[in-house]
Formats: C-alpha cells, structure tokens, sequence
C-alpha cells in the first residue's frame, strides 16, 4: 500500500468516525429534551387536513399549542387553498389512505363526506354533545339531516346521526358603515336600497352596496338570504325545484336594483373583492361571513376601522342569515380517533370555546358567545349568535354542488345582461330538475 | 472484427489469449449486433463457436432486460392510468363510489351534452387563438433577435420571465391587472374608451382577456424554440441568397421559414397541447364565466369529477378530449409532412 492510499484510507476512517459521532450526538440530543417532562409524552400525534382560512388562525396558534401541553398529544396541522383541500380530502376518504384524522370542513361537503362513509360515527366513538351548542350549528354535524327533504337513496326513517361538529361558528352578517346609517342598521331591504340611492356618489368611489357576483358559489352565497327573506327556497319539501318562483324572481330583480348601487364589474367579484371594497371605504354594506368582521377593525387592513357595524341581515317577508360553518369530523380512516375523539371533548367543552372566544375565535356554544369579555374583544358576537339562531343551511344532499353550478352560471347571466331574471331562472330549473330526475330523486 | 467480438462477449479472456480490454476503442467502432449476443462475427475462420446455443439463447434476453425497467416505468405511469381510466368511463359513480359497468352510457350522454360541445368550442377558439398569436409574436421576436447586438443576453433573459412564472400567480397578477376597480389595464381601458370597461365580466372580452395572458405567458416559450432553429440553420443557402440579390422578405419566405418548418411543427404542436389543457389561468380568473363564456373543456371535466362526484362522466370527457387531441395532432403532423416531402 503507497502513502498515498494509507492516508486516503485514514481520512475515510475519519470521516466515517465523525458521522458515528454526529448520528450519535442528533440522536442523543432528540431525546434530550425529552426528560423531565410530565408522563403525557408520546401519546400519538392527530393530523387536521384544513383549507386555509385566517378564521382558524386562533384555534391553530393558540388552541392547537395549548391542546398538546395538556393532553401530551401532538398536533399537525396541513392546510391548501379551499378547492385543492377538498380533493385532498376526498381523495382521503375514498382511498382511506388515513393520511389525516380530523377533517376541517365546509358544512355544504358534509352530506357528501358523511353519506360516503368518510367520516366516523361519533356518537359510537362515544361523543356526547353539550346542551350548550347552538342548535343550528350543531343539526349541521348530523346526517342524514334532522329536516328537510332527504337525499336519495336514504330511508326516511333513517335515524340522524352525529358525524361532524362545529368548528367555527361562521354566518353572514350584514357589514355596514355607521356613519352612514346612523341610525342603526337597516330595518329591511328596502331600507338598504333606499340609502344606497341617497348616499351612492361613483364619481367618489362610494357605492351603497357590493356583493360577489362570480358563478357557481360565490353568487349563489349572495343571493341566498334575499331568496329566502323574499319567502323564497331552493325546493320544496320532495325535491321540487323553487328557486323560479314568485318570490325567487322577485328577489332577484330587487338584487338587480342594489347592483345598480354597486361598483362596475361586480359580476366578476369574489369574497376577497367583496371584503376589500368594504375595507377600503368604497361601500357602505353587504352581507359577508363573520371571518371578515376582525378585519375590519384593523388598521393596517381597513379604512374604516370602528365605522363598520354588524347585525343579522334585513328582512323582507321574514328575517335569516346563511350559515356556512367551518365543521370537523374524525375520518373513518383516522389512525388516531382516540386522540381525535379527546380533541373533540376538549375543544368542545363549554369553558374552552368561552376561552377560545375570549382569545377572538368563533365559539359554536351559547356560553361562550354570551361571555361579556369575549363580547369586549370581539363585538359581533352577539350578532353573531342571532344570525346562527335563524340561520339556513345550503341543502342538504350532496347534489347541491351540481344545482348550484346550474343556479350560479344562470345568476351569472343575469347580472351581466341586467335583466332576463324570469327567463334565466326558468331555464336553470329545467336544468337542475332533469338532473335530480337523472340522479333518481322522485321530483314533484 | 476479432478484438471487438471478443471485447463484447464477456471479461473472460477469449481463445486468442488476449485480454479483452485492450482494444475497447475498436471494439465500439466495430461492433454489431450480433457480437452482443455472441454471435459467430466474433470468432477466427474456422474455430469452434465460442457462443454454443445456450449461450445465445442467454444473451438474447439481454435486450429485454436492458428494456424492462423503461418499459415498466412507462406502463406504470402511462399505460396503467390510461387503461384505469377507460375503465372508469365505462362505470357509473355516485359520490364516489362505483355502482356498476354501464358500457358506453357515459359517452352517449356526452354526445348529448351540449355543456360539453360549449366548452369544447371555447377550447379549440383558445387553442388556436393563443397559439397563432404566440407563434407570429415568437417568430418575429426570434428574428428580431437573433443577430448580436449589446444587451443581448440581459434582453433575452428578461423576454422568459413570463415563462417562469408559475400559471397559478400568472392569473393572479392578472386578475388584479383586469380588476374592474382597481385594475391598471382597466383603468388604461376606460381612459382610452370613456368609460369603465370590465373585461372579466364582459362576455365577450373575457375570452380574449384570458387568451392575452397566456400570449403574455407563452409566448417567449416559441421564440426560445424558434431562435434556437433559426441559429441552428445553415449559413450557405442564406449567403447564396444574398449574392443572388435576395431580400429579407424573399430570404425569410424561400429559406428560412422552409428550412424551420420540423421546428415549426414541434413548437406548435407542444404550444397547442398545452393550451387545449388550460386550466390555471381560467381557474383564478374567471371559473368559466361569466355565464359559460370561459368554460373550457378541462376546467369542465375538473368540476364533473371533484365537485359533481360524477367521476365516470369525467372520465369519459377526459378520453373524447385525448382521442380528439390525438387526431387533431396526427393530422397536423401527416399534412406538415406530406408538405415537406414534396419540397
């Protein structure tokens, strides 16, 4: 062996030594930190697969870190944009590739997540719900529904079961300025329709109202509440498609007239546009989920910081709010539901969701929503559980994303020819009837 | 013949003694195939064969061991999926799960679907919009460009910048640029026209909007391919030409377009198959509308399958489109090759 080769060999050796020492050292020290702490440790991990959503901010920051100290569970959180959450959790569940324990969900995936067996039962897992819950909130987490008409294909004499539970109380609430209405919020539509005309200057930027005008969801959200305070629905109790109705066509031609209060483009506009037209100052309301209420009041966000108030949305014929909870519910594939399940107790116990209001989160039990300090930090909150209390919930089967494609594009349509509303709304429920009579539903 | 024979067959010393690593420069000049599966190329006139029949019938699977893991790989991500997805547009799902074999139901329904015939138009207008524009724009940059000038590389590196940009922010960056309250180009619009102009929620500029921001994206995609073809070509026929008292017009119609043309159809057939899959860009800035004024096919068959839950629909669409895809390009290439023969 050359000098060359020995010395090549001893540097090899030294090399392999000073990785045993490394591997040695990284080994020892993931361990170190380890001892002294209470016998919690190592009680398994629950992974929550969410969509973003700033709403969750205080659940995950504060909650999530505060959970793991007590229980000794540990806690991932992996988020994606709404659209891509949904793929991935159905993807999830109907792969039961378990890569997640708790799903985070929009109250409107429920029926297809529950009717598909992705979710556990949680009433055999052992859930009890409190009598604290706000009761619309919670009749979301169960399927098949408490009311209304049933999807196809389940019995009516199916019992409802618990499958989802209210994560954040989310509803719409009528955003408006009260420099502009001072003298409280707008009793009824007309009122608001009167104040836009009065105060509306577009040579200044200041519009009476926005809304979302986009197809498919986002129009849809915004025409709810007037559908519904017109006396209007969606169906009738079998299926039968009624948002060409009477009242439906009124609703939309009174939607029509607020547009004409409304910034150029509207029917382009999404929630983000929405919000920002009311941050910047450039509307004086509109009905937005209660995520965007804390935005508000920030300065580096708004410009109108203390000049927006809330309150539950006009009426017409009668007065409701469109829920659109952020729901949770123990995957059937969970690795943890044990874990899950302890999560689910402890979130949802009357002390930690008053404290989880407190710390500026949307609480989904009375108690906590009625916390006069929690009321201090966050002042829709009193508004916000009246919302809740009449709040209506999108339809319950898992077909309302197909009817709400159909009903979207045809609001769509409307908004952009400003007119046409009986015509439009007659086609889409031609559309959307031959499709529920396609999936089997006994349409009356 | 005989080093190459012997440096093929194997590390075993051959007959002749001599090592086989010896003459490996030769051997790789020398060799054919039937050295590879010792053959009797690789022997002295009149010696025993080296390679006996159970040899050869060894070594002739080397080929095919040599060709397993490409041709695996390729099965399991091409074939495999493809295969699973003709199945499943031969299936009826409800919410996901499959009810049962419904045999071509799905693509009578399709056939019936004037959704899809819309979105389909829609398509092929922005194929062959986008594609046309980016070609002309890309060409005439290519030749704008081609020769040496200062700042070349800094102007050249800056034209890809669009290309770079992930599809997702693309749509982003111009969502806020077409924002009807906000928007710079909105703003330059109504400066020029009078009054407010929303190219998002005009039916009939929304189309055309979405086209301008994949010319904006795409189009430094075929002047890249372009200028590499044009600085690949000969010199001789274009200083031939410019003897013979050519002009550029004359030089660029008889020569250079000529001479581009396999260029040409590879840059045009990689730009028009993209585009026929646009999806990003019409996700964030319109979702097909308004009304169905964007709805392309792909955004149609994203939508049937994950939000509808009719994945057996989807899939259906999904195989029309390829087939359809597949035609179009088959009969793009065959023409564009017949023409070149010709010349």
């Amino acid at each position: 062996m050359t000098s060359r080769e020995s010395a090549l060999r001893s540097k090899r050796r030294a090399f392999f030594r000073a990785s045993l020492r490394l591997l040695g050292g990284t080994a020892v020290a993931r361990f170190m930190p380890g001892c002294g702490k209470t016998s919690n440790k190592g009680r398994g991990k629950i992974t929550f697969g969410s969509y973003a959503d700033p709403a969750q901010d205080v659940l995950k920051e504060v909650f999530l870190p505060e959970f793991e100290r007590k229980t000794g569970i540990e806690t991932e959180w992996i988020e994606a944009d709404f659209s891509s959450w949904f793929q991935k959790a159905v993807n999830d569940g109907q792969t039961r590739a378990g890569a997640f324990d708790i799903y985070v969900l929009d109250d409107l995936w429920m029926p297809r997540f529950a009717g598909a067996g992705y979710l556990a039962n949680l009433e055999e897992l052992g859930f009890h719900p409190a009598a604290d819950f706000v009761e619309s909130a919670l009749s979301l987490g169960y399927w098949p529904p408490k009311a209304g008409p049933r999807q196809v294909g389940i019995e009516p004499q199916a019992r409802p079961t618990l499958f989802g539970l209210p994560l954040i109380g989310d509803v719409q609430l009528l955003f408006y300025r009260n420099d502009v209405y001072t003298g409280g919020p707008p009793a009824t539509w007309d009122d608001v329709l009167r104040m836009a005309r009065e105060k509306s200057d577009p040579a200044k930027r200041q519009y009476g109202w926005v809304t979302r005008g986009v197809k498919g969801n986002p129009v849809v959200n915004s025409y709810f509440v007037l559908l519904h305070t017109f006396g209007g629905q969606m169906f009738e109790e079998n299926w039968k498609v009624a948002f060409n109705s009477p009242q439906a066509v009124e609703a939309l031609e009174f939607f029509l007239r607020l547009l004409d209060y409304a910034p150029p483009g509207v029917a382009e506009f999404d929630s983000d546009q929405e919000g920002q037209t009311i941050l910047q100052g450039n509307a004086f309301a509109a009905t937005m989920w209660t995520g965007w209420c804390r935005q508000v009041d920030d300065l580096a966000k708004s410009r109108v910081a203390g000049k927006i108030s809330f309150s539950v949305p006009p009426k017409k014929v009668k007065q409701v709010a469109k829920l659109g909870l952020f729901m949770a519910g123990i995957a059937a594939s969970a690795t943890n539901k044990k874990g899950a399940l302890e999560f689910f107790n402890w979130f949802h116990s009357s002390a930690i969701q008053t404290e989880f209001a407190r710390a500026g989160g949307t609480p989904s039990m009375v108690s906590a929503f009625k916390d006069e300090q929690a009321c201090r930090k966050s002042r829709w909150l009193p508004e916000t559980l009246k919302a809740l209390s009449m709040g209506v919930p999108s339809p319950r089967t898992a077909d309302w994303y197909k009817i709400e494609d159909i009903l979207g594009t045809a609001l769509n349509q409307v908004l952009i020819e400003k007119g046409n509303c009986k015509r439009h709304l007659d086609a889409a429920a031609s559309e959307a009837t031959a499709f529920l009579k396609g999936a089997g539903y006994s349409v009356g | 013949m005989e080093e190459a024979g012997a440096a093929m067959s194997s590390d075993v010393p051959t007959s002749s003694g001599r090592s086989p690593r010896r003459n490996e420069k030769n051997a790789t000049v020398s060799v054919d195939s039937r050295t590879l599966i010792g053959g009797k190329s690789g022997q002295k006139p009149g010696e025993r064969p080296v390679g006996t029949t159970t040899r050869r019938r060894l070594f002739s699977f080397v080929p095919w061991v040599l060709l397993a893991p490409t041709v695996l790989f390729a099965l399991a991500l091409t074939i495999l999926p493809l295969a699973y997805a003709v199945l499943t547009s031969l299936r009826s799902f409800r919410f996901g799960q499959p009810l049962g074999f419904i045999g071509l139901q799905n693509y009578f329904g399709l056939f019936r679907d004037p959704h899809f015939y819309s979105s389909l138009g829609t398509t092929l207008t922005f194929t062959i919009a986008a594609t046309t524009f980016e070609f002309v724009l890309g060409m005439m940059l290519a030749l704008l460009l081609k020769e040496e000038f200062p700042w070349q590389g800094l102007i050249r590196s800056c034209l890809m910048i669009p290309m770079i940009i992930a599809p997702v922010v693309v749509g982003i960056v111009w969502r806020l640029l077409y924002s009807s309250d906000v928007g710079l180009l909105s703003y330059a619009l109504q400066w020029l026209t009078g009054h407010p102009i929303s190219v998002l929620s005009n039916p009939s500029l929304a189309l055309p909007g979405i086209i301008l921001v994949d010319i904006w994206e795409w189009t430094p995609f075929m002047f890249l391919i372009l200028l590499a073809g044009i600085q690949s070509l000969p010199q001789e026929p274009f200083e031939a030409a410019r003897v013979d008292g050519a002009g550029p017009w004359a030089t660029f119609r008889h020569l250079t377009l000529p001479m581009l043309r396999p260029v040409i159809v590879v840059a045009l057939l990689i730009r028009a198959l993209d585009a026929f899959t646009v999806f990003d860009q019409v996700f964030v800035l319109t979702q097909g509308g308004p009304g169905m004024a964007t709805e392309v096919s792909t955004l149609m068959v994203y939508k049937t399958a994950f939000r509808f839950s009719q994945i057996g629909y989807a899939a259906a669409m999904a195989i029309a489109l390829l087939v359809l895809v597949w035609a179009l390009s088959a009969a793009v290439v065959r023409s564009l090759q017949v023409q070149t023969h010709r010349q």
